[in-house]
Protein backbone atom coordinates (compact mmCIF):
# COMPACT_ATOMS: atom_id res chain seq x y z
CA UNK A 1 0.00 0.00 0.00
CA UNK A 2 1.66 3.14 -1.11
CA UNK A 3 -0.52 5.66 1.39
CA UNK A 4 1.32 4.71 4.80
CA UNK A 5 -1.48 6.54 7.15
CA UNK A 6 -5.45 8.06 6.45
CA UNK A 7 -7.90 9.80 7.95
CA UNK A 8 -10.88 11.98 6.99
CA UNK A 9 -12.04 15.13 8.68
CA UNK A 10 -16.33 15.73 8.48
CA UNK A 11 -17.76 19.09 9.09
CA UNK A 12 -21.06 18.73 10.56
CA UNK A 13 -24.22 21.02 9.53
CA UNK A 14 -24.96 22.51 13.38
CA UNK A 15 -28.72 24.21 13.59
CA UNK A 16 -29.84 25.70 16.83
CA UNK A 17 -33.14 26.45 17.29
CA UNK A 18 -34.44 30.58 16.64
CA UNK A 19 -30.58 31.13 15.95
CA UNK A 20 -29.02 32.06 12.67
CA UNK A 21 -25.82 31.84 10.90
CA UNK A 22 -24.70 35.18 12.75
CA UNK A 23 -24.71 33.00 16.00
CA UNK A 24 -23.28 29.46 14.19
CA UNK A 25 -19.82 30.17 15.44
CA UNK A 26 -20.84 30.61 18.96
CA UNK A 27 -22.93 27.75 18.94
CA UNK A 28 -20.30 25.14 17.70
CA UNK A 29 -17.78 26.48 20.33
CA UNK A 30 -20.20 25.54 22.83
CA UNK A 31 -21.12 22.06 21.23
CA UNK A 32 -17.39 21.21 21.15
CA UNK A 33 -17.00 22.33 25.00
CA UNK A 34 -19.59 19.29 25.58
CA UNK A 35 -17.54 16.52 24.58
CA UNK A 36 -17.25 14.36 27.43
CA UNK A 37 -14.49 11.82 26.13
CA UNK A 38 -11.25 12.15 27.97
CA UNK A 39 -9.70 14.92 26.44
CA UNK A 40 -6.64 17.54 26.21
CA UNK A 41 -7.72 20.95 24.68
CA UNK A 42 -5.33 22.64 22.88
CA UNK A 43 -3.16 22.13 19.39
CA UNK A 44 -0.21 22.14 17.70
CA UNK A 45 -0.49 24.85 14.97
CA UNK A 46 3.60 25.15 14.55
CA UNK A 47 3.70 23.06 11.37
CA UNK A 48 0.98 24.65 9.27
CA UNK A 49 1.14 26.48 6.26
CA UNK A 50 -2.12 26.76 4.02
CA UNK A 51 -0.80 29.57 2.21
CA UNK A 52 1.82 27.33 0.58
CA UNK A 53 1.01 24.84 -2.51
CA UNK A 54 2.35 21.53 -2.80
CA UNK A 55 3.07 23.12 -6.54
CA UNK A 56 5.96 25.16 -5.57
CA UNK A 57 4.30 28.33 -4.96
CA UNK A 58 2.81 30.40 -1.88
CA UNK A 59 0.05 32.48 -2.30
CA UNK A 60 -0.32 36.00 -0.85
CA UNK A 61 -4.02 35.74 1.25
CA UNK A 62 -6.55 32.73 1.11
CA UNK A 63 -10.20 34.17 -0.40
CA UNK A 64 -13.23 34.05 2.19
CA UNK A 65 -16.88 33.83 1.28
CA UNK A 66 -18.51 36.99 0.99
CA UNK A 67 -21.94 35.51 2.46
CA UNK A 68 -19.65 34.41 5.45
CA UNK A 69 -18.96 38.10 5.87
CA UNK A 70 -22.55 39.27 5.57
CA UNK A 71 -23.25 36.79 8.64
CA UNK A 72 -20.61 38.38 10.60
CA UNK A 73 -21.59 42.10 9.89
CA UNK A 74 -25.09 40.80 11.80
CA UNK A 75 -23.59 39.25 14.74
CA UNK A 76 -23.91 40.65 17.67
CA UNK A 77 -21.28 38.21 19.83
CA UNK A 78 -17.89 39.32 20.01
CA UNK A 79 -15.23 37.22 18.31
CA UNK A 80 -14.70 34.45 21.26
CA UNK A 81 -11.01 33.91 22.74
CA UNK A 82 -10.28 30.22 21.63
CA UNK A 83 -12.37 30.23 18.32
CA UNK A 84 -11.20 26.91 17.39
CA UNK A 85 -11.98 25.48 20.81
CA UNK A 86 -9.38 22.35 20.14
CA UNK A 87 -9.20 19.11 21.70
CA UNK A 88 -7.51 16.23 21.26
CA UNK A 89 -9.03 12.98 22.47
CA UNK A 90 -7.96 10.00 23.66
CA UNK A 91 -8.92 7.85 20.75
CA UNK A 92 -6.48 10.12 18.64
CA UNK A 93 -8.90 11.68 17.03
CA UNK A 94 -9.16 16.10 16.89
CA UNK A 95 -12.43 17.99 17.86
CA UNK A 96 -12.77 21.55 17.19
CA UNK A 97 -14.89 23.99 15.62
CA UNK A 98 -14.06 24.59 11.67
CA UNK A 99 -15.49 28.34 10.48
CA UNK A 100 -19.04 27.31 12.66
CA UNK A 101 -19.07 23.71 11.83
CA UNK A 102 -18.53 21.05 14.75
CA UNK A 103 -15.09 19.18 12.79
CA UNK A 104 -14.30 15.76 13.68
CA UNK A 105 -11.12 14.60 12.70
CA UNK A 106 -10.27 10.64 12.98
CA UNK A 107 -7.26 9.32 14.11
CA UNK A 108 -4.82 7.75 11.45
CA UNK A 109 -5.91 4.61 10.27
CA UNK A 110 -3.76 1.83 7.99
CA UNK A 111 -7.19 -0.26 7.58
CA UNK A 112 -10.26 0.84 6.07
CA UNK A 113 -12.46 -0.72 8.57
CA UNK A 114 -10.62 0.98 11.40
CA UNK A 115 -11.29 4.17 9.20
CA UNK A 116 -15.03 3.25 8.66
CA UNK A 117 -15.52 2.46 12.94
CA UNK A 118 -13.37 6.25 13.88
CA UNK A 119 -15.69 7.73 11.37
CA UNK A 120 -18.95 6.68 12.88
CA UNK A 121 -17.33 6.93 16.39
CA UNK A 122 -17.31 10.50 15.44
CA UNK A 123 -20.67 10.88 15.15
CA UNK A 124 -21.92 9.62 18.17
CA UNK A 125 -19.43 11.64 19.93
CA UNK A 126 -20.67 15.13 18.07
CA UNK A 127 -24.50 13.32 18.72
CA UNK A 128 -23.79 13.23 22.65
CA UNK A 129 -22.42 17.14 22.51
CA UNK A 130 -25.37 17.59 20.70
CA UNK A 131 -27.69 16.42 23.26
CA UNK A 132 -25.75 17.98 26.18
CA UNK A 133 -26.06 21.19 24.42
CA UNK A 134 -29.65 20.95 23.93
CA UNK A 135 -29.86 20.42 27.59
CA UNK A 136 -27.66 23.70 28.87
CA UNK A 137 -29.37 26.15 26.60
CA UNK A 138 -32.91 24.03 26.33
CA UNK A 139 -33.29 25.21 22.51
CA UNK A 140 -33.79 22.04 20.01
CA UNK A 141 -30.11 21.41 18.67
CA UNK A 142 -29.64 19.26 14.90
CA UNK A 143 -26.62 17.71 14.12
CA UNK A 144 -26.11 16.72 10.40
CA UNK A 145 -23.90 14.79 8.30
CA UNK A 146 -24.07 16.43 5.04
CA UNK A 147 -22.28 18.93 2.79
CA UNK A 148 -24.79 21.70 1.97
CA UNK A 149 -27.45 23.82 3.22
CA UNK A 150 -29.91 24.78 0.10
CA UNK A 151 -29.19 28.13 -0.19
CA UNK A 152 -25.47 27.62 -1.69
CA UNK A 153 -23.42 27.14 1.08
CA UNK A 154 -21.25 23.78 1.66
CA UNK A 155 -19.01 22.58 4.09
CA UNK A 156 -16.71 19.28 3.59
CA UNK A 157 -15.75 15.69 3.75
CA UNK A 158 -12.55 15.67 3.48
CA UNK A 159 -9.88 12.53 2.92
CA UNK A 160 -5.88 12.43 3.52
CA UNK A 161 -3.73 10.23 2.52
CA UNK A 162 -0.33 10.86 3.13
CA UNK A 163 2.25 9.35 0.64
CA UNK A 164 6.08 9.59 -0.50
CA UNK A 165 7.44 12.98 -1.59
CA UNK A 166 8.47 11.32 -4.47
CA UNK A 167 5.28 11.25 -6.43
CA UNK A 168 4.90 14.67 -8.59
CA UNK A 169 1.94 16.35 -7.32
CA UNK A 170 1.19 17.10 -11.16
CA UNK A 171 1.06 13.55 -11.59
CA UNK A 172 -1.11 12.37 -8.80
CA UNK A 173 -3.75 14.79 -9.90
CA UNK A 174 -3.66 13.68 -13.68
CA UNK A 175 -4.22 9.98 -12.52
CA UNK A 176 -6.72 10.50 -9.85
CA UNK A 177 -9.27 13.14 -11.54
CA UNK A 178 -11.11 10.72 -13.92
CA UNK A 179 -11.79 8.47 -11.09
CA UNK A 180 -13.02 11.26 -8.45
CA UNK A 181 -15.25 12.95 -11.33
CA UNK A 182 -16.84 9.25 -11.99
CA UNK A 183 -16.52 8.14 -8.19
CA UNK A 184 -19.65 9.38 -7.18
CA UNK A 185 -21.99 6.53 -8.74
CA UNK A 186 -20.73 4.51 -6.17
CA UNK A 187 -20.05 6.57 -3.43
CA UNK A 188 -22.25 10.00 -3.65
CA UNK A 189 -24.31 11.03 -0.71
CA UNK A 190 -27.06 12.59 -3.29
CA UNK A 191 -28.94 15.74 -2.89
CA UNK A 192 -32.48 16.96 -3.88
CA UNK A 193 -31.85 19.59 -5.99
CA UNK A 194 -34.89 21.67 -8.07
CA UNK A 195 -32.22 23.27 -11.00
CA UNK A 196 -31.29 19.56 -12.16
CA UNK A 197 -33.70 20.17 -15.27
CA UNK A 198 -32.10 16.36 -16.98
CA UNK A 199 -34.75 14.24 -15.13
CA UNK A 200 -35.85 13.75 -11.63
CA UNK A 201 -35.10 17.15 -9.20
CA UNK A 202 -31.79 14.86 -7.71
CA UNK A 203 -28.38 15.29 -7.86
CA UNK A 204 -25.79 11.95 -6.99
CA UNK A 205 -23.19 14.09 -5.65
CA UNK A 206 -23.64 16.90 -2.81
CA UNK A 207 -20.51 18.54 -3.48
CA UNK A 208 -20.30 18.76 -7.50
CA UNK A 209 -21.96 21.97 -7.60
CA UNK A 210 -19.56 23.53 -5.60
CA UNK A 211 -16.56 22.78 -7.50
CA UNK A 212 -14.90 25.20 -9.36
CA UNK A 213 -10.96 23.62 -9.51
CA UNK A 214 -9.06 21.21 -10.01
CA UNK A 215 -6.39 22.33 -7.71
CA UNK A 216 -5.97 25.06 -5.07
CA UNK A 217 -4.85 26.12 -1.36
CA UNK A 218 -8.43 27.86 -1.31
CA UNK A 219 -11.31 25.99 0.37
CA UNK A 220 -13.71 28.22 1.75
CA UNK A 221 -14.54 29.82 -2.02
CA UNK A 222 -14.25 28.72 -5.59
CA UNK A 223 -13.38 25.35 -4.23
CA UNK A 224 -11.01 22.66 -5.53
CA UNK A 225 -10.72 19.27 -6.10
CA UNK A 226 -7.90 18.73 -4.88
CA UNK A 227 -6.27 20.77 -2.10
CA UNK A 228 -2.91 21.35 -2.47
CA UNK A 229 -1.68 23.07 0.61
CA UNK A 230 1.90 21.61 1.64
CA UNK A 231 0.87 20.20 5.15
CA UNK A 232 2.23 17.07 5.02
CA UNK A 233 1.32 16.23 9.01
CA UNK A 234 4.52 14.55 9.05
CA UNK A 235 8.79 15.05 7.47
CA UNK A 236 8.19 17.27 4.40
CA UNK A 237 11.34 16.04 3.32
CA UNK A 238 9.99 12.64 2.87
CA UNK A 239 6.05 12.75 2.82
CA UNK A 240 3.76 14.83 1.64
CA UNK A 241 -0.50 14.70 2.23
CA UNK A 242 -2.95 13.85 -0.74
CA UNK A 243 -5.68 15.97 0.67
CA UNK A 244 -8.68 15.25 -1.72
CA UNK A 245 -11.83 17.94 -0.95
CA UNK A 246 -14.90 17.05 -3.13
CA UNK A 247 -15.98 13.51 -1.41
CA UNK A 248 -19.37 13.51 0.06
CA UNK A 249 -20.69 12.71 3.63
CA UNK A 250 -21.45 9.09 3.69
CA UNK A 251 -23.64 7.59 6.27
CA UNK A 252 -23.54 4.35 4.70
CA UNK A 253 -20.01 2.50 5.79
CA UNK A 254 -19.93 0.60 2.61
CA UNK A 255 -19.66 3.58 0.75
CA UNK A 256 -17.15 5.29 3.41
CA UNK A 257 -15.13 2.33 3.20
CA UNK A 258 -15.27 2.19 -0.71
CA UNK A 259 -14.11 5.72 -1.09
CA UNK A 260 -10.65 5.01 0.54
CA UNK A 261 -10.32 1.95 -0.94
CA UNK A 262 -10.45 2.96 -4.31
CA UNK A 263 -8.27 5.55 -3.67
CA UNK A 264 -5.78 3.46 -2.38
CA UNK A 265 -6.15 1.19 -5.26
CA UNK A 266 -5.22 3.98 -7.60
CA UNK A 267 -2.93 5.23 -6.12
CA UNK A 268 -0.94 1.78 -5.83
CA UNK A 269 -1.62 1.60 -9.77
CA UNK A 270 0.02 5.28 -9.88
CA UNK A 271 3.14 3.69 -8.34
CA UNK A 272 2.89 0.60 -10.73
CA UNK A 273 2.54 2.89 -13.67
CA UNK A 274 -0.73 0.92 -14.50
CA UNK A 275 -3.15 3.76 -14.59
CA UNK A 276 -5.70 3.99 -17.53
CA UNK A 277 -5.07 6.91 -20.05
CA UNK A 278 -7.73 9.67 -19.80
CA UNK A 279 -7.82 12.73 -21.54
CA UNK A 280 -10.39 15.21 -20.22
CA UNK A 281 -11.66 18.50 -20.98
CA UNK A 282 -14.25 21.01 -19.67
CA UNK A 283 -13.56 19.00 -15.81
CA UNK A 284 -16.43 21.50 -14.68
CA UNK A 285 -19.17 20.21 -17.06
CA UNK A 286 -18.08 16.59 -16.63
CA UNK A 287 -18.34 16.63 -12.52
CA UNK A 288 -21.75 18.53 -13.30
CA UNK A 289 -22.74 15.80 -15.82
CA UNK A 290 -22.44 12.83 -13.78
CA UNK A 291 -23.88 13.96 -10.99
CA UNK A 292 -26.80 15.28 -12.74
CA UNK A 293 -27.18 12.28 -15.21
CA UNK A 294 -27.10 9.19 -13.24
CA UNK A 295 -29.12 7.27 -15.96
CA UNK A 296 -27.08 7.68 -18.26
CA UNK A 297 -23.76 7.36 -16.06
CA UNK A 298 -22.95 11.15 -16.94
CA UNK A 299 -21.28 12.45 -19.93
CA UNK A 300 -17.24 13.20 -19.62
CA UNK A 301 -15.65 15.31 -22.02
CA UNK A 302 -12.20 14.52 -23.68
CA UNK A 303 -9.79 15.94 -26.55
CA UNK A 304 -9.94 15.44 -29.96
CA UNK A 305 -14.49 16.65 -29.40
CA UNK A 306 -14.45 12.83 -28.34
CA UNK A 307 -16.79 11.48 -24.72
CA UNK A 308 -17.57 8.36 -22.49
CA UNK A 309 -19.11 7.57 -19.43
CA UNK A 310 -18.42 7.77 -15.80
CA UNK A 311 -19.26 4.00 -15.36
CA UNK A 312 -16.11 3.54 -18.03
CA UNK A 313 -13.77 5.07 -16.73
CA UNK A 314 -14.71 3.36 -13.15
CA UNK A 315 -14.59 -0.18 -15.58
CA UNK A 316 -10.68 1.19 -16.80
CA UNK A 317 -9.77 1.55 -13.40
CA UNK A 318 -11.12 -1.84 -12.16
CA UNK A 319 -9.98 -3.67 -15.27
CA UNK A 320 -6.15 -2.46 -14.11
CA UNK A 321 -6.64 -3.42 -10.51
CA UNK A 322 -7.59 -6.57 -11.54
CA UNK A 323 -4.56 -7.12 -13.74
CA UNK A 324 -2.03 -5.73 -11.76
CA UNK A 325 -3.10 -5.49 -7.74
CA UNK A 326 -4.84 -9.04 -7.66
CA UNK A 327 -3.65 -11.85 -4.86
CA UNK A 328 -1.27 -9.11 -3.27
CA UNK A 329 -3.17 -7.70 -0.10
CA UNK A 330 -6.96 -9.17 1.39
CA UNK A 331 -7.46 -5.41 1.73
CA UNK A 332 -6.84 -4.35 -1.64
CA UNK A 333 -8.83 -8.26 -3.10
CA UNK A 334 -11.79 -7.38 -0.88
CA UNK A 335 -11.93 -3.44 -2.51
CA UNK A 336 -11.64 -4.78 -5.96
CA UNK A 337 -14.37 -7.71 -5.30
CA UNK A 338 -16.60 -5.22 -3.89
CA UNK A 339 -15.83 -2.38 -6.41
CA UNK A 340 -16.97 -5.66 -9.89
CA UNK A 341 -19.92 -6.40 -7.62
CA UNK A 342 -21.16 -2.67 -7.77
CA UNK A 343 -20.41 -1.63 -11.05
CA UNK A 344 -22.24 -4.61 -12.42
CA UNK A 345 -25.12 -3.73 -10.09
CA UNK A 346 -24.85 -0.14 -11.25
CA UNK A 347 -25.38 -1.06 -14.79
CA UNK A 348 -27.49 -3.73 -14.47
CA UNK A 349 -30.48 -2.56 -11.74
CA UNK A 350 -28.59 0.63 -9.40
CA UNK A 351 -31.44 0.20 -7.32
CA UNK A 352 -29.68 -3.17 -6.06
CA UNK A 353 -26.93 -0.36 -4.44
CA UNK A 354 -29.59 0.54 -1.80
CA UNK A 355 -28.00 -1.38 0.72
CA UNK A 356 -24.52 0.20 -0.03
CA UNK A 357 -25.00 3.42 -1.63
CA UNK A 358 -26.68 7.02 0.16
CA UNK A 359 -27.61 8.82 -2.98
CA UNK A 360 -29.45 4.98 -4.45
CA UNK A 361 -30.97 4.63 -0.88
CA UNK A 362 -31.71 8.17 -0.72
CA UNK A 363 -33.92 7.87 -3.86
CA UNK A 364 -35.68 4.48 -2.83
CA UNK A 365 -36.47 6.29 0.78
CA UNK A 366 -37.83 9.48 -0.82
CA UNK A 367 -40.31 7.48 -2.99
CA UNK A 368 -41.62 5.31 0.09
CA UNK A 369 -44.56 7.96 0.23
CA UNK A 370 -45.46 8.58 -3.57
CA UNK A 371 -43.48 9.02 -6.55
CA UNK A 372 -40.37 11.60 -6.33
CA UNK A 373 -42.20 13.60 -9.19
CA UNK A 374 -45.56 14.22 -7.62
CA UNK A 375 -43.99 15.48 -4.43
CA UNK A 376 -43.05 19.42 -3.59
CA UNK A 377 -39.21 20.26 -3.79
CA UNK A 378 -39.64 21.97 -0.53
CA UNK A 379 -41.24 18.17 1.36
CA UNK A 380 -38.29 16.26 0.11
CA UNK A 381 -35.43 19.15 0.73
CA UNK A 382 -37.05 18.46 4.30
CA UNK A 383 -36.55 14.26 3.73
CA UNK A 384 -32.75 15.13 2.65
CA UNK A 385 -32.36 16.47 5.89
CA UNK A 386 -33.76 14.31 7.70
CA UNK A 387 -31.44 11.36 6.20
CA UNK A 388 -28.33 13.08 6.98
CA UNK A 389 -29.98 13.54 10.98
CA UNK A 390 -27.44 12.09 12.98
CA UNK A 391 -29.86 11.62 15.54
CA UNK A 392 -30.79 7.86 16.12
CA UNK A 393 -34.31 8.91 17.74
CA UNK A 394 -35.28 10.99 14.09
CA UNK A 395 -33.12 10.45 11.29
CA UNK A 396 -34.29 8.76 8.24
CA UNK A 397 -30.93 6.65 7.34
CA UNK A 398 -31.15 5.07 10.66
CA UNK A 399 -34.47 4.10 10.22
CA UNK A 400 -33.57 2.36 6.79
CA UNK A 401 -30.63 0.95 8.33
CA UNK A 402 -32.78 -0.51 11.89
CA UNK A 403 -35.02 -1.98 9.19
CA UNK A 404 -31.85 -4.18 7.65
CA UNK A 405 -31.47 -2.49 4.82
CA UNK A 406 -27.98 -1.54 4.67
CA UNK A 407 -24.60 -3.49 4.83
CA UNK A 408 -22.44 -3.54 7.83
CA UNK A 409 -19.38 -4.12 8.15
CA UNK A 410 -18.11 -2.68 11.56
CA UNK A 411 -20.86 -3.37 14.21
CA UNK A 412 -21.60 -1.37 17.45
CA UNK A 413 -19.53 -2.56 19.43
CA UNK A 414 -15.93 -1.72 17.32
CA UNK A 415 -17.73 1.81 17.11
CA UNK A 416 -18.07 2.00 20.71
CA UNK A 417 -14.66 0.64 21.26
CA UNK A 418 -13.27 3.55 18.49
CA UNK A 419 -14.50 5.93 20.73
CA UNK A 420 -12.42 5.23 23.45
CA UNK A 421 -9.23 4.05 21.93
CA UNK A 422 -6.71 5.09 18.97
CA UNK A 423 -6.02 2.47 16.54
CA UNK A 424 -2.94 0.39 17.86
CA UNK A 425 -0.69 0.25 14.93
CA UNK A 426 -0.42 3.99 13.79
CA UNK A 427 0.90 7.28 15.75
CA UNK A 428 -2.46 8.10 17.09
CA UNK A 429 -1.88 5.26 19.40
CA UNK A 430 1.22 7.37 20.89
CA UNK A 431 -0.96 10.32 20.93
CA UNK A 432 -3.93 8.85 22.83
CA UNK A 433 -1.99 7.91 25.54
CA UNK A 434 -0.43 10.70 26.02
CA UNK A 435 -3.91 12.19 26.54
CA UNK A 436 -4.56 9.40 28.99
CA UNK A 437 -1.61 9.40 31.34
CA UNK A 438 0.42 12.30 30.44
CA UNK A 439 -1.48 15.32 29.61
CA UNK A 440 -0.49 17.40 32.28
CA UNK A 441 3.04 17.59 31.36
CA UNK A 442 2.19 18.07 27.37
CA UNK A 443 3.29 21.79 26.15
CA UNK A 444 1.90 21.40 22.75
CA UNK A 445 0.19 18.12 20.97
CA UNK A 446 -0.64 17.42 16.96
CA UNK A 447 -0.43 15.51 14.07
CA UNK A 448 3.41 14.95 14.09
CA UNK A 449 4.87 15.67 17.17
CA UNK A 450 4.47 16.17 21.33
CA UNK A 451 6.46 18.48 23.28
CA UNK A 452 6.63 18.38 27.28
CA UNK A 453 7.21 20.21 30.10
CA UNK A 454 9.88 18.21 32.50
CA UNK A 455 11.20 20.91 35.01
CA UNK A 456 13.89 22.95 33.67
CA UNK A 457 13.97 21.79 30.13
CA UNK A 458 11.31 20.67 27.02
CA UNK A 459 11.47 17.36 25.67
CA UNK A 460 10.02 16.94 21.74
CA UNK A 461 8.99 13.35 20.55
CA UNK A 462 8.03 12.88 16.85
CA UNK A 463 4.92 10.87 16.44
CA UNK A 464 6.13 8.26 13.76
CA UNK A 465 4.24 7.53 10.68
CA UNK A 466 6.17 3.81 9.95
CA UNK A 467 3.17 1.57 11.25
CA UNK A 468 4.15 0.19 14.42
CA UNK A 469 2.38 -2.17 17.14
CA UNK A 470 1.81 0.52 20.21
CA UNK A 471 -0.02 -2.28 22.47
CA UNK A 472 3.30 -2.92 24.23
CA UNK A 473 3.75 0.55 26.24
CA UNK A 474 2.46 -0.45 29.40
CA UNK A 475 4.68 1.54 31.30
CA UNK A 476 2.71 4.61 33.99
CA UNK A 477 6.12 6.55 34.18
CA UNK A 478 6.63 9.27 31.86
CA UNK A 479 10.59 8.67 31.86
CA UNK A 480 9.72 4.56 31.61
CA UNK A 481 7.29 5.57 28.74
CA UNK A 482 9.52 7.58 27.07
CA UNK A 483 12.37 4.65 27.33
CA UNK A 484 9.47 2.04 25.67
CA UNK A 485 9.00 4.59 22.62
CA UNK A 486 12.72 4.95 22.19
CA UNK A 487 13.21 1.47 22.33
CA UNK A 488 10.20 0.45 20.27
CA UNK A 489 11.50 3.11 17.37
CA UNK A 490 15.10 1.89 17.31
CA UNK A 491 13.95 -1.53 16.92
CA UNK A 492 11.49 -0.68 14.18
CA UNK A 493 14.10 0.92 12.26
CA UNK A 494 16.56 -1.90 12.53
CA UNK A 495 13.75 -4.18 11.19
CA UNK A 496 13.25 -1.53 8.14
CA UNK A 497 17.02 -1.34 7.41
CA UNK A 498 17.04 -5.36 7.36
CA UNK A 499 13.94 -5.48 5.21
CA UNK A 500 15.40 -2.75 2.67
CA UNK B 1 3.91 -5.90 9.26
CA UNK B 2 2.36 -8.24 11.10
CA UNK B 3 -1.28 -7.59 10.75
CA UNK B 4 -2.16 -9.63 7.68
CA UNK B 5 -4.08 -12.63 9.56
CA UNK B 6 -6.62 -9.78 11.71
CA UNK B 7 -6.88 -7.99 8.03
CA UNK B 8 -8.24 -11.15 6.61
CA UNK B 9 -10.48 -12.06 9.55
CA UNK B 10 -11.60 -7.76 9.14
CA UNK B 11 -12.98 -8.17 6.03
CA UNK B 12 -16.67 -9.49 5.00
CA UNK B 13 -17.58 -11.00 1.69
CA UNK B 14 -18.91 -9.54 -1.04
CA UNK B 15 -22.18 -9.30 -0.58
CA UNK B 16 -23.05 -10.93 -4.44
CA UNK B 17 -20.64 -12.08 -6.72
CA UNK B 18 -21.32 -10.91 -10.00
CA UNK B 19 -22.82 -13.87 -12.62
CA UNK B 20 -22.94 -13.88 -16.45
CA UNK B 21 -26.07 -15.23 -16.34
CA UNK B 22 -27.59 -12.44 -14.54
CA UNK B 23 -29.50 -9.69 -16.52
CA UNK B 24 -30.78 -6.65 -15.41
CA UNK B 25 -34.24 -6.64 -13.75
CA UNK B 26 -37.13 -4.20 -12.83
CA UNK B 27 -36.00 -2.12 -10.11
CA UNK B 28 -37.12 -3.01 -6.61
CA UNK B 29 -39.64 0.31 -5.73
CA UNK B 30 -41.66 -1.83 -3.69
CA UNK B 31 -43.22 0.33 -0.70
CA UNK B 32 -42.40 0.09 2.79
CA UNK B 33 -45.30 -1.43 5.11
CA UNK B 34 -47.18 1.34 6.28
CA UNK B 35 -46.49 1.00 9.80
CA UNK B 36 -42.74 0.28 9.55
CA UNK B 37 -40.63 2.87 10.99
CA UNK B 38 -39.23 4.38 8.25
CA UNK B 39 -43.01 5.93 7.37
CA UNK B 40 -43.21 6.94 10.65
CA UNK B 41 -40.58 8.86 10.80
CA UNK B 42 -41.42 10.91 7.32
CA UNK B 43 -44.24 11.43 8.41
CA UNK B 44 -42.84 13.16 11.55
CA UNK B 45 -40.80 15.63 9.53
CA UNK B 46 -41.50 18.84 9.60
CA UNK B 47 -42.06 19.66 5.87
CA UNK B 48 -39.95 23.43 6.46
CA UNK B 49 -37.25 22.16 8.56
CA UNK B 50 -34.72 22.24 5.48
CA UNK B 51 -36.58 26.04 4.36
CA UNK B 52 -35.07 27.41 7.48
CA UNK B 53 -31.44 25.49 7.57
CA UNK B 54 -29.62 27.89 6.54
CA UNK B 55 -25.25 27.13 6.86
CA UNK B 56 -21.89 29.41 6.86
CA UNK B 57 -19.85 27.95 4.32
CA UNK B 58 -16.72 25.54 5.59
CA UNK B 59 -14.30 24.32 3.75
Amino acid sequence: MIAKLFGIETEYGLSVEGHSPSEQVHDSINLVSQCQVDHWSGWDYANESPRHDLRGFTVESLSTDPNDATWDLSSTSPPHHNERNDKILVNGSRLYNDHGHPEYATPECTRILDLVAHDIAGENIVYDCCRLLESKIRRHVKVYKNNIDYYGSSYGTHENYLVPRTFQPKLLIEKLLPLLISRPLLVGAGKISPKNKNSLPFEISQRAEHLTEIASVDTLYRRPIFNTRDEPHADPKQWMRLHVICGDANRMQWANAMKFGMIQIVLDLIASEATPVWRLTNINHSLQSVSQQHEKFGKIELEGSSWTTGAHILESYLEAAEKHLKDKHPETDWVIDEWRTALCDLIDDPYRLSDRVDWVAKLKIFEAMAPIRHQDSTTLKAFDLAYSDISPETSLYTAWEMMGNTRTLVNKSRVRDSMFTAPQDTRAALRGEIVKKFSNRLLTLGWRRAVFDHGDETIQIDLPVVPTNWTSLVSDDFLGWLSQISEISRLQEHNQRSNA
Amino acid sequence: MAYSERRERDLPSPARKPSEDEGPSKPNVRKPDEENELIKRMKKVDPEQAKRYRQRSGQ
